[in-house]
């Protein structure tokens, strides 16, 4: 019994296992003969299927983002232009058909042997960019020859354009090709050749600019000719940016500031914070820095000493001068040391410690109230005053409006300046404060240092009688700011000597005034060097012209209207002499322009 | 003792397991556009590793492997749930799991293990026994509860060659065959259940499967162009190092699952028959030493060794030529990667154990 339901067992195996591998072997004959149908049948179909049959995926770059000037004045926008390829493996020898392209476009040895070089470098197949952005003339020329061209061909590409040239370049920047460590960025990674922005808005704005990427799954034969498409994906334009800016009053900026080697002019609404017009000069193109070759443009912008890169309202930094004065005086008020009817004599100098600060009328104003001695700008009551107040005291009504600050307006690099205190000297400079020091401070002299940004900012709220104006480069709707009621009473007191500045005689900016608009303001004349005592004591010195770089920086901040202000001004012409003779007017004309767009 | 199994040892599989590796290592270094790096190194350096192991696998007891089958079964099934709860805890689906600086399958140790239990469990039942219902029970248990797991990772290969390895052994041990028919009508009604597992991009796969033309840039973009290149090969292939379809980066895991298009390109169908030829070789060995071995558990245990081997060949080279859903089956011991490559070894070193105790006349618990 055990014995026979064993051998049944052991016939079962037997047999299952035959047939079991005589169905595997089957199965095996079955993709057998599926190998031979593709490998021998059917084989010089798939031959001719894979000489074809190249797959490329061709990445198509997004057109960058349109950028607005505040009534949809095209500022910044991309321009079709064509460049040149070569695909090495459709020549018969390279040297041969860039000899016959020096026909049309002119090809120098170096230009030559680097294009040789690239094409050593890539596949066969590939193309190279060998010319960027060639003329109509050209493109005709190469376009009529092109079948005596062989592995020549022309694309089209985008180029970014500023229309303005040079007046938006401080705001807009520009836009290169990235960087090793900008290629590490999300976005930019997988695009190395689509260029980025690399200052001012095209920088801080890039993410919204720059759009997305699309792709194109092209089937190439091996001369690289596309045979079909198979897939495309549109790329989707960057976005568009509104600015505030004013291209009529920035152009009108740019121009006045010409007519002096270096300056800024700022303009706020004061109602939104919108930054109206941010000029600095001098200034560059950014077109010639994007259109290739720019090396010599660079070399030019590079060696200039006055740096014309550098955005003097953002990163300039100055001595306020008698721009200061108002916070200064603010200060006083606030802290008691001082009430309006406060009086000081000047007698054009004062001595402290073993030393003598000058005024800079050298005969003396006489007595002088704060209403006064901003008028006159006297420095001696201001000596007077900040003597009594302390620095740190200075520095806390400075910061409260807005300097030594850096505002959220997306500009990259901003310098934030000095407002100097006992304790930023113990930390920065390992000293202690001298009560010297708080005196030339309290004339906007010595550590101090804004930028002309933070004057107009600083204007803005004085000018709002308070307001916490937050400014903006895009447009903006409207805002209610929160209103720091603080220094009410001291900034009306303030302003009223402003409007006494322009509109009053013996106001130091009385020559500016404006007569069917009135407004308020300061001038400020801030020294790069010491006057030596002698130097004081001839008369020929203030006569004399000075060396440039040795003239006094001229300075105004002011606000329009005086009774409703609706825009704040900061002007700074540097080493262009006194506040009063070169800034004011400058504001004045500024402030007239203005009033007559009615915006 | 251990020197007389070593000589006794089968060294005609031993030799088809080198020339097999080998011939994978050639792949890998075309695949890497004619290099040692990344893959052909590690690839021979992994089988000779595993070879040594399953050597020591071959000399050790049968009896103690037969007698801790249903033991490795449990710890396998327990690593593939860990894998599953892993993937659960971390970032989405995982089949891997990482032991001794190797990431391992566990769903391809499950296979050896469902072939040793298998293997146990029919050893130990009496042949009248096989017939009842009842019994069915356990071995479907064995089958069921890795597949589930398997399914809802999702691998679709892995699940499908652990049910038909399941069909091959109890085919083999002596189940009718209308009980196949039976439950194949029974997974049919029980389709509309497995597909809401089913996650869509599988279910994509058999569409595309169905029509490749319809997604040429898919799973059909694949196959489109393993055929491509398989065709552009010929009867004797473009030369080693000659591919182009390759190369150009149009074959997606060539040096995985798709290996052998490679190795077709580049030989030609002189290439892909030896292939063929060798496997069948291999398994036709297999077969020699589990109709050899006096004990049910030998038997079951080569037969189920060889029938897993043939899954793996049969599905891979019907992926890649187009007769299959692209699954994702690698070609064993020719394409890249450590797990299949351990769990063929692995089984490799119980086939050839059973070869050495051929003898024994039966294997109990007693």
């Amino acid at each position: 019994m055990f014995y026979s339901e064993q051998k049944k067992q052991i016939t079962t195996y037997n047999r299952r296992t035959f047939f079991l591998f005589l169905l595997k072997l089957s199965l095996f004959s079955a993709v057998g003969w599926r190998m031979y149908n593709i490998q021998i049948l059917d084989s010089s179909k798939y031959k001719t299927l894979s000489k074809k049959n190249q797959i490329d995926l061709e990445i198509i770059f997004p057109l960058r983002g349109k950028i607005f000037d505040r009534n949809n004045i095209l500022i910044a926008e991309n321009e079709k232009v064509y460049d040149v390829y070569l695909i090495p493996e459709n020549t018969k020898s390279i040297n041969n058909t860039l000899n016959s392209l020096s026909k049309f476009i002119d090809i120098d040895f170096a230009k030559r042997r680097k294009i040789i070089e690239l094409t050593s470098k890539v596949k066969k197949f590939e193309k190279i960019k060998i010319f960027e952005n060639i003329s109509w003339s050209i493109l005709e020329k190469i376009e009529t020859n092109k079948y005596n061209l062989e592995g020549i061909f022309i694309a089209e590409d985008h180029l970014r354009v500023y229309p303005y040239k040079e007046v938006f370049s401080h705001l807009l920047g520009y836009i290169s090709k990235p960087n090793q460590t900008e290629l590490s960025l999300p976005f930019i990674s997988k695009m190395p050749d689509l260029d980025i922005g690399k200052e001012g808005l095209e920088k801080s704005f890039n993410p919204l600019l720059v759009g997305k990427a699309g792709q194109r799954e092209i089937e190439v034969n091996s001369k690289g000719r596309i045979i079909r498409e198979i897939s495309k994906v549109d790329s989707i334009q960057g976005g568009e940016l509104s600015l505030s800016v004013d291209l009529r009053i920035q152009e009108y900026a740019i121009n006045l500031l010409k007519s002096y080697r270096a300056g800024s002019i700022n303009v706020i609404n004061i109602k939104n914070g919108e930054i109206l017009c941010m000029a600095s000069t001098p200034t560059y193109d950014a077109n010639k820095i994007i259109k290739k070759p720019n090396k010599e443009y660079w070399e030019s912008i590079l060696s200039n000493s006055l740096s014309p890169l550098t955005n003097r309202s953002l990163q300039g930094l100055y001595s306020p001068g008698s721009t200061f004065k108002m916070i200064v005086a603010i200060a006083a008020l606030k802290y008691g040391v001082i009430n309006s009817n406060s009086t000081h004599s000047c007698s054009g100098k004062i001595e402290f410690g073993d030393r003598l600060y000058h005024c800079w009328k050298t005969n003396g104003h006489g007595k002088m109230d704060v209403t006064d001695a901003i008028k006159q700008s006297c420095d001696v009551f201001f000596y007077e005053t900040s003597k009594k107040i302390g620095i740190d005291k200075i520095a806390k009504v400075a910061q409260d409006f807005g300097l030594g600050q850096i505002f959220d307006i997306s500009m990259p690099n901003q310098k934030k300046g000095i407002i100097p205190s006992k304790k930023w000297k113990k930390t920065t400079l390992g000293e202690s404060w001298y009560a010297g020091e708080t005196l030339i401070s309290g004339i906007g002299q010595g550590f101090v240092l804004t930028s002309p940004f933070q004057l107009a900012v600083m204007t803005s709220i004085i000018a709002s009688n308070g307001k916490m104006i937050e400014p903006t480069i895009v447009k903006r709707k409207n805002v209610n700011f929160k209103t720091n009621t603080k220094y009410s009473k001291e900034i009306k007191i303030i302003k009223k000597a402003m409007f006494k500045v322009v509109n009053e005689n013996k106001g130091t900016a009385f020559k500016s005034r404006l007569e069917d608009v009135k407004f308020a303001g300061k001038t400020g004349t801030s020294q790069v060097r010491s006057i030596s005592l002698k130097e004081r004591e001839s008369d020929e010195f203030r006569k004399k012209e000075q060396e440039w770089k040795n003239r006094d920086h001229a300075l105004f901040v002011g606000y329009i209207p005086y009774d409703d202000p609706q825009y704040a001004i900061s002007v700074i012409i540097e080493h262009g002499g006194s506040g009063a003779s070169t800034a004011a007017p400058i504001a004045k004309q500024v402030f007239n322009y203005i009033h007559k767009l009615d915006l | 003792m251990i020197f007389q199994k070593l000589k006794n040892l089968n060294y005609l599989l031993i030799f088809l397991l080198i020339l097999l590796s080998f011939i994978g290592a050639a792949g890998l270094y075309s695949a890497a556009d004619g290099s040692y790096q990344p893959w052909a190194t590690k690839h021979l350096i992994r089988f000779y590793v595993f070879l040594l192991m399953a050597m020591v696998i071959s000399i050790i007891d049968i009896k103690l492997i037969y007698k801790y089958s249903y033991v490795l079964f449990i710890i396998s099934l327990l690593l593939l749930i860990s894998v599953e709860i892993i993937g659960v805890l971390g970032k989405g689906a995982t089949r891997w799991i990482r032991i001794f600086g190797l990431s391992i399958q566990p769903s391809e140790l499950v296979k050896i293990t469902i072939i040793l239990s298998l293997a146990k469990f029919y050893n130990d039942i009496k042949f009248e026994n096989i017939k009842k219902i009842s019994y069915l029970f356990f071995p479907f248990l064995i089958l069921i509860t890795p597949f589930i797991f398997v399914v809802i990772q999702p691998d679709l290969g892995t699940s499908l060659s652990i049910i038909v390895l399941g069909i091959f052994i109890l085919f083999f041990v002596g189940i009718r065959i209308w009980k196949f028919i039976l439950g194949l009508i029974l997974s049919v009604i029980s389709i509309p259940i497995v597909l809401q597992f089913i996650k869509p991009y599988q279910r994509d796969r058999v569409i595309s499967f169905l029509n490749p033309e319809s997604d040429p840039l898919g799973q059909g973009y694949q196959l489109i162009q393993s055929k491509i290149a398989l065709g552009s090969g010929g009867a004797t292939g473009k030369g080693f190092l000659q591919g182009t379809q390759s190369y150009l980066e149009y074959l997606p895991e060539k040096q995985t699952d798709f290996i052998f298009t490679l190795i077709g390109e580049e030989f030609g169908f002189l290439g892909t028959i030896f292939i063929i030829a060798l496997f069948i070789l291999l398994i036709a060995v297999c077969y020699f030493i589990s109709i050899k071995s006096f004990h049910s558990f030998g038997k079951i245990l080569a037969l189920g060794v060889a029938s897993n081997i043939f899954i793996y060949v049969f599905m891979n080279i019907a992926m890649v030529s187009g007769l299959m859903p692209v699954v994702g089956i690698p070609l064993p011991l020719i394409s890249y990667g450590g797990s299949v490559m351990l769990s063929i070894m692995i089984s490799m070193g119980l086939v050839l154990n059973v070869d050495l105790n051929y003898n024994l006349k039966k294997l109990n618990n007693a």
